[in-house]
């Protein structure tokens, strides 16, 4: 899905650059502040960042902190679900004014949106059920067993560039799922033994289910996570990073992370 | 989170479901139609233009055509998600539901037509009296299953965020861990949906089917 | 005065190489029945197909009436509409009844109103017997029936000449009899045909003129006593022979 993706990002970049269509001289801030209202993409199937209470209702950290942000605004905050691999191209492509989804800082994804200053740093980790009989004392260790993670993430990128392109782990050892609930389901039936994924919903994971431990933890791809903002606006940017800094600042964040990453 | 509320937060989105299917099968139909008229009734150059069009969309993933459309084309006409994934799917399915037509117009045999010429009907008369209605009956069987097709295909509007019954599925089953369950209440779902119409087009095949034998 | 109907002149048709006809000449007067014999394969269904556009001729000119119809720019519907055509494989319309099958040209072609082209349609079913089977489909009649319909159907549009193409030839020995009676009928009710056909007894009977056509070319014609009794060519002689040897005994069971 990620490669028709690219395609159809490229395809829209082609046309507007063919049709010229795209209009740098007004920032989507104004936009959104004469609507009163931002456009807010997310997954929200990514505990505990982005998903969804019992009652249906977005919750996670992400979420409860985009809200604080459009409230510093003085917006209305529109929420619109869809899945990861089109949150960059629905803000490129003009249908989202903002995506926040875990983001990592990516260059692919940096030529076609901007990034926001980083609201918070994440780890890496691997998980393994109890069966598991070998060793990993560093990280480059998993390349001899059988690998899954999510495609298209920032794991998938490491795994991708550190492992398989050095010709450590062979391409067919390693799994790339939709989603991370997809690899795990793998993870318990045998189907992959080591689960490479961001640390706070593998240990969300973990927790939900004690035949599995983490075995590595530590910072290798994921750092910061920030703010999928349209590419070139600079006002919107500026507007976004402020709140961001008055929140670090206030501790909003860490009690956030709190809350939620219970660290 | 009871099983109660589970099952029918899902099936809420069956309604987004239904509804895509509801315009992509139809405008499916009615361009595949048309473009299987032009195809074998118009000429080598429309046979070569359809056979082009068949080509592209058949090739063309239905998701790839979902983004193209919903992010590039609609840029100009906003064009919501919902409207955008079932044109698409509509699109794609007009290439599969034309190459249905033709089959079924080509099994006509072509003495109906000239039989239908000697009493004095024009070309596009003996075409739409005594070709189609003779076409349609042949058609139903593979179109029924191109309508299960669908169906299926439609859960692809999820990439474009549009909450029918997959995307559902995995909202709350990331919600919950209860991935099994959410995907098997899916399935539960688009079974019921996919034989519910079968059903319904076995029976219309059936009330249309040409009586024979004394 | 003999009023002629159809007119043919130096008719030619090709495909490709292979001369199908070649300079054919035939005359069909009003109310005459004429009946075309020969081998298979000479050009006699063809010939049928070209006098109703089916088929385009190579060279040469049909007239129906004062009408060059072979003219460039002719409304071939508007022609076909004149002449009847009778297929040797029936050719109804499958999906419709007997009634549908007669009253589809009467809707379509001459926009009669539904109950219109319905009177219409079942007088001329009851004309060849078929009343009570009006609401029949074909795949539920007999191939007799079948071809009873179809006679019906091209009747109903109520034409200037009658092309019958091997109207008995798919049909079983035991149903060519109800056939050929309708046609006979016909024939004496003065209705202009131009019949292909083997059926030697119906040509003695109820032809006009019979025509001989071998290899694309028209041998010999005539009235029946002169082509059964002293033909001019021993080809001629040899074919009724052969054909009489063949048929005659098949006839005769039917009738």
């Amino acid at each position: 899905m990620k490669k028709y993706l690219m395609l159809a990002v490229a395809l829209i970049l082609v046309g507007a650059m063919l049709v010229g269509c795209v209009s740098e001289s007004t920032s989507v801030l104004d936009k959104i502040q004469k609507a009163k209202k931002v456009s807010v993409g997310t997954s929200a199937d990514y505990p505990p960042y982005e998903y969804l209470d019992d009652a249906g209702n977005k919750t996670g950290f992400d979420i409860e902190l985009m809200e604080e942000i459009a409230k510093r605004m003085g917006v209305e905050l529109e929420w619109v679900d869809m899945p990861f691999d089109s949150l960059v191209a629905a803000v490129a492509g003009g249908k989202l004014d903002i995506s926040i989804s875990c983001f990592n800082y990516d260059e692919e994804r940096d030529k076609i949106v901007d990034f926001s200053e980083a609201y918070y740093t994440t780890e890496d980790a691997f998980v393994v059920t109890s069966a598991f009989a070998g060793t990993i004392s560093a990280p480059e260790d998993v390349a001899n067993y059988k690998v899954g993670v999510q495609s298209g993430t920032v794991q998938d990128g490491w795994l991708t560039d550190n492992l398989v392109s050095a010709g450590l782990l062979p391409e067919a050892n390693l799994s790339r799922y939709e989603r991370v609930d997809q690899a795990a389901l793998d993870l318990a039936n045998g189907r992959i033994e080591v689960l490479m994924g961001d640390y706070v919903p593998i240990q969300a994971l973990v927790t939900q289910n004690p035949d599995l431990q983490v075995v590595y933890r530590g910072v290798l791809s994921t750092g910061p996570i920030n703010i999928v903002l349209p590419d070139g606006d600079t006002a919107l940017k500026a507007e976004v990073d402020r709140i961001i800094k008055e929140l670090q600042a206030e501790g909003f964040i860490d009690q956030l992370a709190l809350k939620y990453f219970s660290e | 989170m009871d099983f109660g509320q589970f099952l029918s937060y899902i099936a809420s989105g069956t309604v987004y479901t239904v509804g895509v299917t509801l315009i992509a099968l139809p405008a499916g139909l009615l361009i595949g139609t048309i473009l299987a008229l032009f195809y074998v009734y118009g000429g080598k150059a429309a046979a070569r233009v359809m056979n082009l069009y068949s080509t592209i969309f058949r090739g063309i993933p239905p998701v790839v055509l979902l983004f193209i459309l919903f992010f590039a084309v609609s840029k100009g006409i906003n064009l919501s998600a919902f409207w955008a994934g079932s044109l698409s799917l509509g699109v794609v399915s007009s290439a599969y539901q034309m190459e249905i037509v033709r089959g079924a117009l080509l099994s006509v045999s072509g003495d109906q037509l000239m039989a239908a010429r000697a009493v004095g009907l024009s070309r596009m008369q003996a075409i739409r009296y005594v070709v189609l209605p003779q076409a349609v009956r042949l058609a139903i069987p593979p179109w029924s299953n191109e309508a299960a097709i669908v169906i299926k295909d439609s859960s692809l509007v999820y990439a474009l965020g549009v909450p029918e019954i997959l995307r559902r599925a995995q909202l709350i089953g990331a919600s919950s861990q209860q991935y099994l369950l959410a995907y098997l209440s899916a399935a539960v779902i688009y079974f019921l949906l996919v034989s519910l119409t079968t059903r319904m087009l076995n029976h219309l095949e059936q009330k249309l089917s040409i009586p024979s034998n004394p | 005065m003999p009023k002629p109907i159809l007119t043919i002149k130096n008719l030619t048709k090709t495909y490709g190489q292979n001369v199908i006809f070649q300079n054919l000449d035939l005359t069909v007067n009003e109310g005459d029945t004429i009946v075309i014999i020969g081998p298979s394969g000479t050009g006699k269904s063809t010939l049928l197909r070209c006098v109703n556009l089916l088929t385009r001729p190579n060279e040469g000119q049909i007239w129906l009436d004062d009408l060059e119809i072979t003219a460039k720019g002719t409304d071939e519907d508007q022609v076909r509409q004149h002449i009847g055509m009778v297929f040797q494989n029936f050719l109804l319309f499958n999906h419709l009844t007997a009634l549908g099958n007669v009253k589809l040209g009467l809707t379509r072609v001459k926009h009669l109103s539904d109950e219109e082209a319905t009177e219409k349609a079942l007088h001329e079913l009851s004309r060849v017997g078929l009343a009570d089977r009006a609401d029949h489909y074909p795949g539920q009649l007999s191939g007799g029936q079948q071809q009873r319909v179809g006679i019906a159907r091209a009747l109903a549009m109520d034409p200037r000449v009658m092309l019958f193409d091997e109207p008995t030839s798919a049909l079983d020995p035991e149903l060519i009899g109800e056939v050929l009676e309708v046609m006979r009928k016909l024939a004496l009710d003065g209705m202009t045909m131009l019949v292909v056909t083997h059926e030697m007894g119906f040509a003695r009977e109820v032809a006009d003129r019979i025509v001989f056509m071998e290899k694309g070319y028209i041998v010999e014609e005539g009235s029946p006593d002169e082509m059964f009794n002293h033909p001019k060519f021993d080809r001629t002689r040899e074919f009724l022979w052969k054909i009489t040897e063949l048929y005659g005994k098949k006839e005769k069971e039917a009738e």
